[in-house]
């Protein structure tokens, strides 16, 4: 006992605590930016890939897309400061061995100039940078409407991951928004946006069956968006992909949520369990992610409901 | 470990509590370690079996094993310390320290101010140092008693009107300098924006969940009542803050000695040996401390501070492979007596007593832990004869304590 050996400086004491709280995260959409990162800009992008490595021999690729729209009020700044801490979380209690998380962002691609952002599948801090450049966009079009089927194009078509080619095991998509995809995955917007030339549109439910073959794919309807536990917007996502459709109440929680789902779809907790271990690491986001996740919990769950997707979909996992 | 333990040094500190609490957290999952007096002057070092060290302030014991730190309301928090401290323990590879950690609202808050005050205090007595550690602790509390309304809090920090009047108020009360208000309000409010605070029911919640660890800071002997007046901390050493917390929940009481007693800075040390030149990797002479101390291990003295803190019910004894077999079994003037709490005058009595005693000896000790066991009537549980978590064992013949 006894010393003084930890420095009272208040200067770097500030500085450290701002450094800490990740601020500059946020500096590319507020330095004044208007269109989607070059890094991020989904245009021309042949594959977003999660391989292995000799470091990385079991990847397991988790991507999180969420909507940057401004229906959702602040939950993307929140989503910016929180999502860092995933990987963290998953690797502290052994989730998965070798995750890799790529980011991305949704927005409107009838009014929006940065109507979809992808990062790449990373299994370190790299993936800290993606977020920092992230455009917040604040549009979106008032039709209670973004596109989503977009952002699930995108993943279906645009993506190869080692876990399922190789292993024949589904990544994990988490989409985090509170409003509704568009009908269709139109193929003039397809073009702009991504550059690929298509011959019609593809119904939205199409685009998910294909997608659910390589993904389990969840929604998160965040407290705190405008449409949050609005019930047309539910029964939409429920009707698209049954019960991985989470509503969560503190948004503080999402990284728990996100690696708790992950943590059961890969049979490595159950949800006791999983909150358990949330108990040990401090965190308080227990109570939240038990009442969204309590549906997904292998040890209680019997029968999916809602789901109506037909055989050729991978939700029927679960 | 299913029971909640609380650790105390029952001595003048330094015992090694820091190093029992991080092996207690490497073998059992534990829910939080929890802080219970004191503040940033604490010091307790752990070391990793890959020879990673840090010095614990203000962070519990187990933050090295990934457990959470509870800054209870009997904590004086330092928020400037706090973040050189976590900078320290990313750089030895804990992942976001700040998440680690959660804060009583109520806790008093210590500032630059207190800082200055304490150290030209302590400045002013001369020779007659009280060994502070000049970290604005014992200011604290003081100001506190003397200005309850007024006394920042780390509650405080989430609202900076509040903390701005507050902190001009106790720069002009103390007569200090220091840094502008507004740069330290600046600093504290990006403190709240990072830790959370959380209210007193938080402590409940932690009891219910899993075994917690109550981490005491500096020892028994030094405590603010039952200390050896003026030579005391402002703090309440004993078990009696953890047993206020645990509120009637049941918990283990762990004291910490070593095999020799060991003092920083001035006041009574009847054992003292200048002979007794001991290796001490963590233990330098402090600045505002002084000099570094060292005496044959004195039954009496932690017989004394068992007494006043209402008993233990296990012991751990470190420094198990220190070359030493003197053990200090009785004094020429008897037991010292337990005074009335509060009583300083009858402390500051006892103080003067102390400096006329003659230690009687028992010699050729070699089973440290059966003696001391013998000598303090409390089973020695625990045997530590290294630095890290690697170097305890569980004592033969000892079963785990039974709770209070």
């Amino acid at each position: 006992m006894g010393s003084g050996i930890w420095s009272t400086d208040v200067y770097s004491a500030a500085a450290s605590y701002r450094a800490a709280k990740g601020s500059s995260a946020f500096a590319y959409s507020d330095g004044g930016a208007r269109s989607a990162h070059p890094d991020l800009d989904p245009r021309g992008v042949t594959l977003r890939e999660s391989r292995d490595s000799a470091e990385h021999p079991d990847s397991l690729a988790v991507a999180v897309l969420f909507d940057v729209t401004g229906s959702m009020g602040g939950v993307p700044r929140t989503l910016q400061a929180k999502l860092p801490d995933l990987l963290g979380l998953m690797l502290r209690k052994g989730y998965a061995a070798d995750p890799q998380i790529l980011f991305g962002a949704i927005g409107d691609a009838t009014c929006d100039r940065a109507p979809l952002q992808v990062g790449q599948f990373e299994s370190d801090n790299r993936m800290d940078e993606h977020l920092g450049k992230v455009l917040l966009e604040g549009g979106g079009g008032g039709q209670m409407s973004e596109s989503y089927e977009l952002a699930m194009y995108f993943m279906a078509r645009h993506t190869s991951i080692d876990c399922f080619e190789k292993r024949g095991r589904r990544g994990y998509l988490f989409i985090i928004g509170d409003e509704l995809p568009y009908p269709q995955v139109k193929r003039r917007e397809v073009e702009k946006v991504v550059g690929d030339r298509l011959r019609r549109d593809i119904p939205t439910r199409e685009i998910v069956a294909e997608l659910t073959r390589v993904y389990d794919v969840y929604y998160i309807l965040p407290a705190g968006a405008s449409y949050a536990g609005d019930g047309r917007v539910l029964a939409a996502w429920r009707e698209l992909l049954g019960q991985n459709v989470l509503e969560l109440d503190d948004l503080d929680a999402v990284c728990e949520t996100i690696a708790l789902t992950v943590g059961l779809g890969e049979d490595a907790i159950d949800l006791r369990e999983g909150l358990d271990d949330l108990d040990e690491l401090g965190s308080t986001a227990g109570t939240a992610v038990g009442r969204a996740l309590a549906k997904l919990d292998r040890g209680t769950l019997v029968v999916a409901d809602g789901l109506d997707l037909g055989g050729d979909s991978g939700v029927t996992r679960l | 470990m299913r029971e909640h333990m609380i650790v105390t040094d029952l001595g003048y500190g330094d015992a090694g509590k820091g190093t029992i609490i991080d092996w207690l957290c490497a073998r059992e999952p534990i829910g939080a370690v929890v802080r219970f007096n004191g503040g940033g002057q604490a010091a307790h070092n752990v070391v990793l079996p890959d020879g990673r060290h840090h010095t614990f302030a203000q962070f519990g014991s187990g933050t090295l094993r990934g457990v959470p730190t509870h800054l209870s309301r009997f904590m004086v928090t330092d928020p400037l310390s706090l973040a050189r401290e976590a900078a320290h323990l990313s750089e030895l590879g804990v992942p976001d320290p700040f998440r680690l950690l959660t804060v009583d609202r109520d806790a008093l808050l210590a500032t630059p101010y207190h800082v200055a005050a304490g150290q030209a205090r302590e400045l002013a007595r001369g020779d007659d140092r009280h060994g502070s550690c000049g970290m604005g602790v014992g200011e604290t509390m003081a100001y506190a008693l003397e200005h309850p309304e007024l006394a920042p809090t780390v509650g405080d920090c989430e609202e900076p009107a509040r903390l701005t009047r507050k902190l001009y108020a106790l720069r002009e009360a103390l007569g200090v300098t220091g840094p502008p208000v507004e740069d330290c309000v600046a600093a504290y409010r990006a403190f709240a924006e990072r830790v959370i605070l959380v209210g007193s029911s938080f402590t409940t919640a932690l009891l219910r969940r899993r075994p917690v660890i109550f981490e005491g800071a500096q020892g028994v002997l030094l405590d603010e009542w039952h200390g050896f007046h003026p030579y005391t901390t402002w703090s309440t050493t004993t078990f009696a803050n953890a047993l206020e917390l645990l509120d009637g929940v049941p918990a283990v009481r762990l004291g910490v000695l070593r095999t020799y007693t060991p003092r920083h800075g001035p006041g009574p040390l009847v054992t003292e040996d200048a002979a007794l030149t001991l290796p001490e990797a963590h233990n330098g002479n402090g600045p505002w401390q002084g000099p570094f101390r060292a005496g044959h291990f004195d039954a009496v003295a932690h017989r004394y501070a068992l007494a006043v803190t209402g008993g233990a019910d296990a012991l751990a004894l470190t420094h198990l492979d220190a070359p030493v077999s003197r053990m200090c079994v009785s004094y020429d003037i008897g037991e010292l007596p337990v005074g009335a709490a509060g009583d300083l005058e009858g402390q500051a009595r006892l103080t003067g007593r102390l400096s006329a005693a003659r230690p009687r000896y028992a010699d050729g000790i070699d089973d440290w832990p059966a003696a001391v066991a013998e000598a303090l009537g409390v089973p020695v549980w625990l045997g530590s004869h290294g630095p890290t978590a690697t170097d305890k064992v569980l004592l033969r013949g000892v079963t785990a304590p039974e709770r209070v």
